[in-house]
């Protein structure tokens, strides 16, 4: 690091959520003139950190430094004094409004305004920038690009020294983001200090200065991006090569197929082949947003497959959601929890009924009592907490809804089980809960786990697919050591030619 | 300087959200009580003008019960409506469809006897309130509009198709000229409990009252409803068949509103004629909101807002005050009571700073 005391330095900040470590012990100097680049999958403590140097929440512990003082940022009115600003991966524009009002929005000022001062102003920042924007545009019209350019805009309209970008590039097209990277290295030319969240390796390595990894809440890796020498080095620092925790895995005898995807295309996917038999776990690996999240909604019914074909358990894709049993069939355990797998303003046992209604009908009654019942049992069981069946889900932590989602589909005894970043926000012994499981379900069931955590993957899977750009790149036996050494590789794109 | 921070409760209030219901009403009945006083109308004599025109007689409750009928049924499926998010303010069009359903089948079949003409009259309403409901369910799935702006302006279609219908093919001759039918024949017309002016209707209420808390409460479907009510995402996920869900509660909302108008002009007027739309269609609203969507709620807010209705009347009388007095105490109860919506979900603390 060098001499000069950065803008802001974070030393030793933690933050829990109940008994998960969001971020702990995280140290990083965010320096003037330089873009830093935070890496990592989802769920590593990246937005955390964000919302703590946004003012939004409180670490437990530890320090923030302000121009070497340090700084208590205890609401977002206090970050951005302290020149903290945020462009959001959705946008906090008003649609209503043109270019200029939206800068000036929450800026004070006095009863009146100078409305031409104002464009003036924000047209001057702008060309200054070398951003087109016209300040008397409506929002409404603008392309996402240029709303960005807005977002970026407000802040340095209130002359912010630190701007944090979350996932700039998801939403912009490949020349808006060359556009953006190009205000970038014109922002730190004039002494600002960029955060860059992303998990496009590409970009990082194109962009950043520094290169701070967080995995599990921690920073596990900081790197000059100048000593990096690719992509493929970046995504071996990411992924890790330590396996975290060892399960004992008993392979069980495959049999008859269970999920069959055949030249699937479309919506960012190309020609994928894949097959998961009973009594096997497909890990499914690879970089966030490269085609994960529309395979395993297609697999799961929610979007129709524009091309190619899926079967689940024997039967065709239409047919299998046109009359889906509730038991004995597929179980979705999604990343969302608390937006897709439940509804909030429900109780446990509402809850629990969500997708296990089927078992409790006698003609067009539903049985909640028994239901009660077998809630109460997993609550029980799963050691669900709160545990109260009369508990809305929005009351519980993350990883008691996580369990009672699983306690839930579990219940269902499925023949193929989707699980998607299963894990993610569980504390370790939680963690190794949900692992227990997923193997001991393999005994009745075929298992596609999607996970951005390589060490879950390598503990869990019989096989692993690499996906890349949409791609299934390659698929692969977990004793394959060869392939296995290559997976970062793989997840960078890089074909391979053993 | 103060600062209020406001948070999201974490426990929901128990016994005290009625505490804040409470303060809610009596906060419109100030605001009221200072309209009143405006007109050099002190206030207190004025409310208590209202409250003994409403319920201070054997008349006037059954005044509010008779009233608070109609208004009972087309909150109920409103409130069915609501519990799936689906914002259906056409009950005052779903009811006119209703009684002229109902109609068609009285003047159209005036020799069946009446143990078949009061049924296939109560078909015919809610099959027209029904169907009048689905059309903007089936508009919203199939082009995306939005079912509030549908509904109301098919409200509008519905009461100038039922002017239409008195003004011209259905007027009675001998009724020198005034635009309405012909009076039913008795067999079509629901009858009194006992020695009171208050018909049958109230039976009505009573049974689909509770076959529609039943159903909500106990059925695979409303089990749906509520769920799929909370989150359309959480719904879809569970292969809850939402589309088909929005045009049933649609249908149900329509059905009962329709039933409404049937017993209107059976129970209530014996024939059809333009002074049958009084808004309740839109005082049901109301009523759903201040109940909660609960249909023994409703209840007691449509008896509540029925004697609104008849207590203004009262006022009109003794104290000269316009009809539209009712209309805006109506209306300042449910924003005072939505605002008070405010203090059971939320908890604020205010802080020197």
């Amino acid at each position: 690091m060098s001499g000069k005391t950065p803008l802001i330095r974070l030393q030793a900040v933690s933050k829990s959520f109940g008994p998960v470590h969001a971020n702990r012990d995280i140290s990083l100097d965010i320096e003037e003139g330089r873009i830093l680049a935070l890496l990592g999958e989802n769920g590593a403590g990246k937005s955390t950190l964000m919302s703590i140097l946004a003012g939004q929440l409180q670490p437990d512990a530890g320090t923030i430094f302000h121009d070497g003082a340090p700084i208590e940022l205890t609401s977002t009115d206090k970050a951005i004094t302290a020149g903290i600003g945020m462009v959001y991966q959705h946008f906090k524009l008003v649609e209503a409004m043109t270019v200029a009002e939206n800068i000036q929005l929450g800026h004070g000022g006095g009863m009146w305004l100078n409305w031409a001062e104002i464009n003036d102003e924000v047209r001057e920042l702008a060309a200054f920038y070398g951003m087109k924007v016209d300040p008397g545009a409506r929002i409404a019209d603008l392309s996402m690009g240029e709303k960005q350019q807005v977002e970026i805009l407000k802040l340095l309209h209130r002359r912010s020294r630190v701007l944090i970008f979350d996932e700039p590039t998801a939403v912009l097209t490949p020349s808006e983001a060359d556009n953006l990277f190009a205000t970038m290295k014109l922002m730190v030319g004039q002494g600002k200090a960029i955060v860059f969240i992303s998990h496009k390796l590409e970009e990082v390595m194109a962009i950043a200065d520094n290169i701070v990894i967080l995995r599990r809440g921690e920073v596990v890796d900081r790197v000059a991006a100048a000593a990096v020498a690719s992509t493929v080095e970046l995504a071996e620092r990411m992924v890790g090569r330590e396996v975290l925790l060892e399960v004992d895995r008993q392979a069980v005898e495959p049999r008859q197929i269970v999920l069959k995807v055949e030249k699937v295309a479309g919506d960012g996917l190309q020609a994928i082949d894949m097959e998961v038999r009973q009594g096997e776990i497909l890990g499914i690996v690879g970089v966030a947003g490269n085609g994960q999240k529309p395979l395993v909604e297609m697999v799961c019914g929610l979007h129709r497959p524009p091309a190619g074909s899926i079967r689940l358990l024997g039967m065709e894709w239409r047919k299998f959601f046109a009359d889906q049993k509730w038991d004995l069939a597929l179980s979705y355990i999604p990343e969302d929890r608390q937006g897709l797998a439940t509804c909030r303003n429900l109780d446990l046992v509402d809850n629990f009924l969500l997708t296990t209604r089927g078992g409790f009908v006698r003609g067009p009654w539903l049985q909640r009592r028994q239901a009660e019942e077998k809630a109460k049992r997993l609550i029980d069981e799963f050691d669900i907490r709160p545990p109260n069946p009369q508990a809305l889900a929005w009351q519980l932590s993350g990883g008691n809804l996580q369990k009672m989602v699983l306690a839930r589909e579990f219940y269902r005894k499925p023949r193929l089980i989707v699980a998607e970043q299963p894990t993610q926000g569980l504390d370790i012994a939680a963690t190794e809960d949900v692992w227990r499981l997923l193997l001991e379900a393999r005994e009745q069931a075929g298992i596609l786990l999607v996970t951005g955590d390589l060490a879950e993957a390598l503990a869990l899977s019989d096989r692993i697919a690499v996906m890349f750009e949409g791609r299934i790149v390659a698929t692969f036996a977990i004793d394959d050591r060869e392939h296995v050494a290559r997976i970062p590789q793989m997840m960078a794109g890089l074909e391979i030619t053993a | 300087m103060f600062r209020v921070r406001i948070t999201r409760r974490q426990e929901p209030r128990g016994w005290s959200s009625w505490f804040v219901l409470g303060a809610a009403v009596a906060l419109s009945l100030v605001l009221s009580g200072v309209l009143l006083s405006l007109r050099d109308i002190s206030p207190l004599t004025g409310l208590a003008v209202l409250f003994k025109g409403a319920y201070g007689s054997r008349f006037a409750i059954e005044d509010c019960l008779i009233k608070a009928i109609p208004i009972f049924l087309c909150s109920l499926g409103v409130a069915v409506a609501f519990r799936l998010q689906i914002w259906n303010i056409g009950a005052e069009g779903q009811f006119a469809l209703g009684a002229v359903g109902a109609t068609w089948v009285a003047l159209t079949f005036p020799e069946l006897p009446g143990p078949i003409l009061l049924p296939a009259m109560i078909l015919m309403a809610a099959l027209a309130g029904g169907l009048w409901g689905m059309v903007p369910a089936l508009l919203r799935q199939r082009l995306q509009t939005n079912e509030i702006i549908v509904t109301l302006m098919m409200n509008y279609i519905a009461i100038l198709f039922l002017d239409y219908l008195v003004y011209g093919v259905w007027k009675d001759p001998t009724s020198y000229g005034f635009p309405m039918t012909s009076e039913f024949p008795p067999q079509a017309v629901v009858g009194k409990i006992g020695s009171t002016s208050v018909n049958w209707g109230l039976g009505h209420c009573l049974v689909l009252g509770t076959v529609v808390w039943v159903f909500i409460r106990f059925t695979r479907i409303g089990f749906e409803l509520r769920a799929a009510g909370d989150s359309v995402r959480a719904a879809r996920y569970a292969g809850i068949p939402y589309d088909r869900l929005v045009v049933l509660v649609m249908v149900i909302s329509g059905a009962l509103a329709g039933w409404a108008g049937f017993l209107e002009a059976s129970a209530t007027i014996n024939r059809l004629q333009p002074s049958i739309m009084v808004g309740y269609g839109y005082t049901a609203i109301v009523v759903a909101w201040l109940a909660r969507l609960n249909p023994l709620t409703i209840a007691i807010a449509s008896f509540l807002l029925a004697g609104l209705r008849v207590g203004v009347e009262n006022l009109q009388l003794d104290l000269q005050v316009p009809a539209a007095f009712g209309g805006i105490l109506e209306g300042l109860i449910l924003l005072t009571v939505l605002a008070g919506g405010l203090f059971t979900s939320y908890r604020l603390s205010v802080r020197r700073s």
